[in-house]
């Protein structure tokens, strides 16, 4: 399998952890990934449409005459993309006027084929959990684990699971816990936002949310959550000890991302994954961990 | 105490309309409303409100129309301000901000509705009342007309013999309270929910009409109710908009073969053929959508499709609807004249809930909506006008302490072989099918038998929850109170009327009686009995 | 058929003391479970208190959440829940002060907020001048708002009421919608300014809850972030978030992709001196781990010329 990578732009800035991790992962996994170096930023929902579209048309675009389809490691960069890729796809008309006013100086046109997927989209739907399943070296028994989605990996329905059967999306992240061999410590609030969005905004609400999401996953006793979204990380990793100070409670949970998370089932160690960067200590995760090595 | 110049009992369209035009005129006006104004009956009005809009239109034209379907019972000054004023309050809509259906000129877009000659009804997709209900909403709260939602009015006040204001209930506080006024006006809405099925919300119940009548005003023409003819019967009855029938719609038998051709047909006379139709052997009528087109039913009647689907479990598209006839609105109700003003000195009424001589004996399809919105402005002024006379008496302190004792009383002891909702149900049967589309002097004897009954059994009962807060059990009492007194107006109103006229249609009488019964027929209390007169129709 | 109903109580005459009430039915085969609440109150316990409107789905007065789910009780069919068990647990919306029972406080919970956004028109001329003359593609949109029926779902799935209740909601700022994009609104720039002040467009985290639970398709968050478009367009924008819109721009437009270092401290302002206090600890932190992307350091990344064009084309086009 290959695919056009798209890392995004957190993965190698405020979360530097997770690029390494991901690129090692796939390694492991036989996923062959082709970088898309001159690629822009989605846009992460900040920018808007009528700059945005334009500059995802262009990634898509490039992606096509690579005849590969994209994967992410990132669900902001996957939900905008995805919402740009129906919007172009869905109106014809649209699309030739983007590829027209935009793509067409460099020798562009982006033709409405390429597909773009998450990692966590890629395990089920073109990997398969069959192929998976040989590759656990070190199922993670005895682990609780809570999942958070990021909601740009869950809505809008029509650009996220426009079928029936792509609803399953929105339970890959819960499946895979239990396939790794972990517990779920399920929370309410695993659909839902992080609160990233509105830290400039409002800070207030947005740490609350931080330690709502994580405050529950912790009285449910998890050790861990795991998220498929860098944005979500800096705000549930990052901010979390802001959102004590705010809350005045204790929660001390760490966070992983995604590819740390099943690199530690192939049997990575927690160093090879980048656990020592985040600003919630891993440690207590990494000597569970080494044990069940 | 509350203390108004005006005081509005309704949040639905023709409450909200009066209660802006009375503010806007001066007065320090306040509204009662049993449930929210959003959740109305008004909302869900279906088709279209009606005004003589177009080139090859005109006022005289539409009253003609009004006339025509009123059957010679309708009183033609009346007619004369709707039809000319009807224009205006369309225009003062729209720059409110109705988002009406255009045409591709950009002008309001007009329907062709139950027998009006020509397309004069304007629309807002099939959410037409709801869609108007919230512009009057938005309207009332830009006036800043304080609002008290979730107060049943349990009694009007009569100080020597003029109207001074109600007391009403709040579910959430659990208290009574008064309310003075100068002004009353009773926007209450209709008493379809007499009978079963029919087309109205649970509240729709003619609180106002017993109130009213309990106090001494006249109801007129109360025998006359119009039918719905497309009302799927199942349930609760969900009514499907006639403009489906001026869409291409077709009704069918079992077979699938058209039964009548619809177009320019009043209503009664549709509503006639379909049951006829199922009494005579072809079974169960249905309508057919499918004529319409996919994407006309969804660019036109989306809000039809959705309840046919949640409601009915069917596929408008694909599947036949089964209709029949069921009660939708009444057109009789407290007399008043063309200004609202009833026979009781200080109250006033407006909209369904009101008889002011507009409708005769069968409603123009559309009429409903510009009659609340023309009248609600009309007799919002008049009452304004009426409060800025002065005057006012404060109610004693007795009224309230009485009417908590009455409450009270209502909550001992009872019989327990009865509930609410089985005299409910036979009421609603006992109308259905002896004051329904087809009456008899022998029907309607039994039907004013059943209703003594009825009474007898409901005097026995009492109110089990003792709580005052949010206490439906206590609300649907009073309600079924309101429409026992009612029914048996309507029968022997039904039962007076010797002859057929409009929706009032007599097996034993089945010729219009000019010589005898051009006249409207009212129905008041005196010393603690029901009597009837006549009054003659003014014919201008 | 045989069903529990096990219905959520709270008694405000008791302190608001909460329970559960189970109550066991035989219903006929096509009930709703609005006939069988309201088979309950007339046949075994008429204190039980809920709301029940016109019955047949059109008014949205009867939600509460059934199994969990919130929906229309008048529409929820009986056959269709009991195929997954016998019981049927009722319980108010999430989100919402509870009265009584089932019936909660519409007013804290919706009304009061949409009142909150001055819901009306100020209409621009008198009617004597007749209608205005409107393309139907102007008002089908806004018929398709005014579908609302105010049925709470949206605010009940929204991601920012549990956190903060103050938060206008979904279907306060649908309303809000509805008025600044009327064109016949004299001044539609009324509401924007009520809806961008705190509590309003700017707290929300666009997460599409409220599209995915909105039963009518009228896309309310699509619409607040029309809002926020419109506000950016005004020029009327809540000071951080045009800090932060404007840095993340500059920095996608320089190098083609985002500097967070810069982005955090042009978030603040760089003379907000208290504001970059904040980010000290973190920042420390951050730094101490290899975590913090130094500001203003940042690569550009291949082609970004190609993206620097895209935007002056689109300014362009704005002008």
């Amino acid at each position: 399998m290959k695919y056009a990578f798209y890392p995004g732009c957190v993965s190698r800035g405020g979360c530097p952890e997770l690029y390494p991790s991901a690129v090692k992962v796939a390694e492991k996994l036989a996923i062959e990934l082709e970088e898309l170096k001159s690629v822009g930023c989605t846009g992460a929902g900040v920018l808007p449409q009528n700059i945005s579209d334009p500059i995802n048309a262009r990634t898509f675009a490039k992606a096509e005459q690579l005849g590969l389809p994209i994967m992410t490691i990132c669900s902001t960069c996957t939900g905008v993309m995805a919402q740009a890729n129906y919007r172009l796809k869905e109106d014809p008309n649209y699309r030739e006027k983007v590829n027209k006013e935009f793509l067409a100086d460099e020798g562009l046109e982006y033709k409405g084929t390429t597909e773009v997927k998450h990692l966590l989209w890629v395990l089920f739907e073109d990997y398969g959990i069959e192929r998976l399943q040989p590759l656990i070296q070190r199922p993670l028994k005895g682990l609780k684990v809570s999942p958070f989605y990021g909601c740009y990996l869950r809505r809008p329905p029509e650009a996220i699971t426009p079928t029936k059967e792509l609803n399953r999306r929105k339970a890959y992240l819960d499946e895979l816990i239990g396939i790794l061999g972990a517990d779920m410590a399920d929370i309410s609030g695993k659909g839902k936002c992080c609160g990233f969005p509105i830290l400039s905004a409002n800070e207030e609400n947005s740490l609350a949310m931080v330690a709502k999401h994580t405050g529950e996953s912790k009285e449910k006793g998890a050790d861990f959550m795991v998220t498929p979204c860098p944005l979500c990380h800096l705000n549930l990793d990052g901010n979390q000890p802001r959102a004590e100070k705010q809350t005045g409670q204790e929660i001390d949970l760490p966070i992983l991302h995604l590819p740390q998370f099943v690199g530690l089932a192939l049997g990575f160690k927690p160093d090879e994954m980048s656990l020592k960067r985040h600003i919630v200590s891993t440690s207590e995760v990494e000597s569970k961990v080494n044990i069940l090595s | 105490m509350q203390e108004f110049d005006v005081l509005v009992i309704g949040g639905g369209a023709a409450g909200l309309r009066a209660a802006i035009a009375a503010k806007n005129a001066g007065a320090n006006v306040g509204l009662i409303s049993k449930i929210h104004p959003l959740r109305t009956n008004s909302a869900i009005a279906q088709g279209g409100l009606n005004a003589p809009l177009a080139k090859d239109d005109s006022p005289e034209n539409f009253a003609e129309d009004t006339l025509l379907a009123g059957d010679h019972l309708c009183d033609v000054d009346v007619v004369r301000t709707f039809t000319q004023q009807a224009a205006q309050e369309i225009y003062w809509l729209e720059r409110s901000g109705v988002p009406f259906n255009r045409d591709k000129d950009g002008r309001l877009d007009q329907r062709r509705f139950g027998s009006n000659r020509c397309a004069r009804s304007c629309y807002a997709d099939d959410r037409t009342g709801f869609i108007v209900l919230q512009v009057l909403h938005e309207q009332f709260q830009r006036a800043q007309i304080p609002s008290f939602e979730e107060w049943y009015v349990t009694s009007l006040i009569v100080e020597e013999g003029t109207g001074n204001g109600a007391i009403a209930l709040s579910l959430k506080g659990g208290k009574l309270e008064v309310f003075s006024a100068r002004s009353v006006i009773l926007a209450t809405g209709g008493f379809t929910r007499l009978y079963l099925p029919s087309t109205a919300s649970f509240g729709t119940t003619g609180d106002g009409q017993a109130l009213a009548y309990g106090a001494g005003a006249k109801l007129m023409d109360m025998e006359l109710v119009q039918f719905h003819p497309t009302v799927f019967p199942k349930k609760q009855g969900l009514l499907i908009t006639e403009a489906v029938l001026a869409e291409g719609a077709m009704l069918v038998d079992q077979k699938g073969a058209p039964i009548l051709d619809p177009k320019g047909m009043p209503r009664h006379q549709i509503c006639l053929a379909i049951q006829g139709a199922m009494q005579n052997g072809s079974g169960a009528v249905s309508l057919d959508l499918k004529p319409i087109g996919k994407e006309k039913l969804r660019a036109y009647f989306p809000q039809t499709q959705e309840l046919l689907r949640t409601v009915a479990g069917l596929d408008a598209t694909k599947d036949l609807v089964p209709v029949g006839p069921a009660a939708h609105r009444p057109m009789g109700g407290i007399e008043t004249n063309g200004s609202g003003e009833t026979s009781l000195a200080g109250f006033f009424a407006v909209g369904e809930c009101a008889c002011n001589g507009l409708n005769g004996a069968g409603r123009l399809a559309g009429n409903t909506l510009s009659e609340a919105v023309v009248f609600g402005k009309v007799v919002g002024e008049a009452a304004a006008r009426r409060a800025a006379l002065g005057g006012k008496m404060t109610p004693p302190a007795a009224k309230l302490a009485d009417e908590e004792k009455r409450l009270a009383a209502v909550t001992a002891g009872g019989s327990a072989n009865d509930t609410l909702a089985k005299l409910h149900g036979e009421l609603g049967s006992a109308m259905n099918e002896h004051v329904g589309l087809l009456r008899s002097e022998k029907g309607l004897q039994q039907a004013l038998e059943r209703i003594e009954n009825l009474k007898a059994r409901y005097a026995k009962l009492r109110v089990k929850n003792p709580s005052m807060v949010y206490n439906y059990e206590l609300i649907s009492y009073l309600e079924l109170g309101s429409m026992l007194t009612l029914a048996k107006v309507v029968a022997s109103a039904a039962l007076a009327r010797t002859e057929t006229r409009g929706a009032h249609r007599r097996s034993d009488f089945a010729q219009r009686n000019d010589k005898e019964w051009t006249s409207h027929s009212l129905v008041s209390l005196r010393s603690g009995s029901s009597q009837l007169e006549k009054k003659p129709v003014a014919n201008g | 058929m045989q069903v529990t109903f096990k219905v959520y109580r709270k008694d405000p005459e008791k302190d608001g003391k909460t329970g559960r009430s189970n109550y066991s039915l035989e219903l006929p085969e096509d009930a709703t479970v609005m006939d069988g609440l309201l088979q309950i109150r007339d046949e075994m316990d008429s204190t039980l208190a809920f709301r029940g409107c016109c019955g047949r789905g059109y008014c949205g007065e009867c939600m509460v959440r059934v199994n969990g789910s919130s929906r229309l009780t008048c529409t929820a069919k009986v056959p269709d829940y009991i195929k997954r068990g016998p019981e049927i647990s009722l319980d108010p919306l999430r989100n919402v002060p509870v009265i009584k029972d089932l019936v909660f406080d519409w007013d804290a919970f919706m009304w009061n907020k949409v009142k909150a956004v001055k819901p009306w028109l100020e209409p621009a001329d008198s009617p004597e001048g007749g209608a205005t003359l409107r393309t139907d593609s102007e008002m089908k949109d806004l018929r398709k708002v005014m579908s609302c029926y105010y049925c709470g779902m949206c605010d009940e799935g929204c991601t920012v009421l549990p956190v903060d209740f103050d938060f206008l909601g979904p279907a306060a700022l649908t309303k809000a919608y509805r008025l600044a994009f009327d064109p016949r609104n004299q001044d539609s720039r009324q509401q924007v300014k009520i809806v961008e002040k705190p509590k309003g467009i700017w707290d929300c985290v666009h997460c599409y809850e409220a599209d995915e639970h909105c039963p009518r398709g009228i896309e309310p968050t699509k619409r607040i972030v029309a809002l926020r478009d419109k506000a950016f367009n005004l020029g009327i924008s809540h000071q951080a978030v045009a800090r932060h819109h404007a840095s993340f721009a500059a920095s996608v437009k320089g190098s083609g992709w985002l500097d967070e270092g810069r982005l955090a401290i042009e978030s603040e302002g760089l003379t907000n001196i208290k504001g970059l206090m904040k980010l000290l600890p973190t920042a420390t932190k951050a730094l101490a781990r290899g975590k913090a992307p130094i500001p203003y350091m940042h690569s550009k990344r291949p082609e970004a010329e190609k993206i620097q064009k895209i935007f002056e084309k689109a300014e362009q086009e704005e002008k």
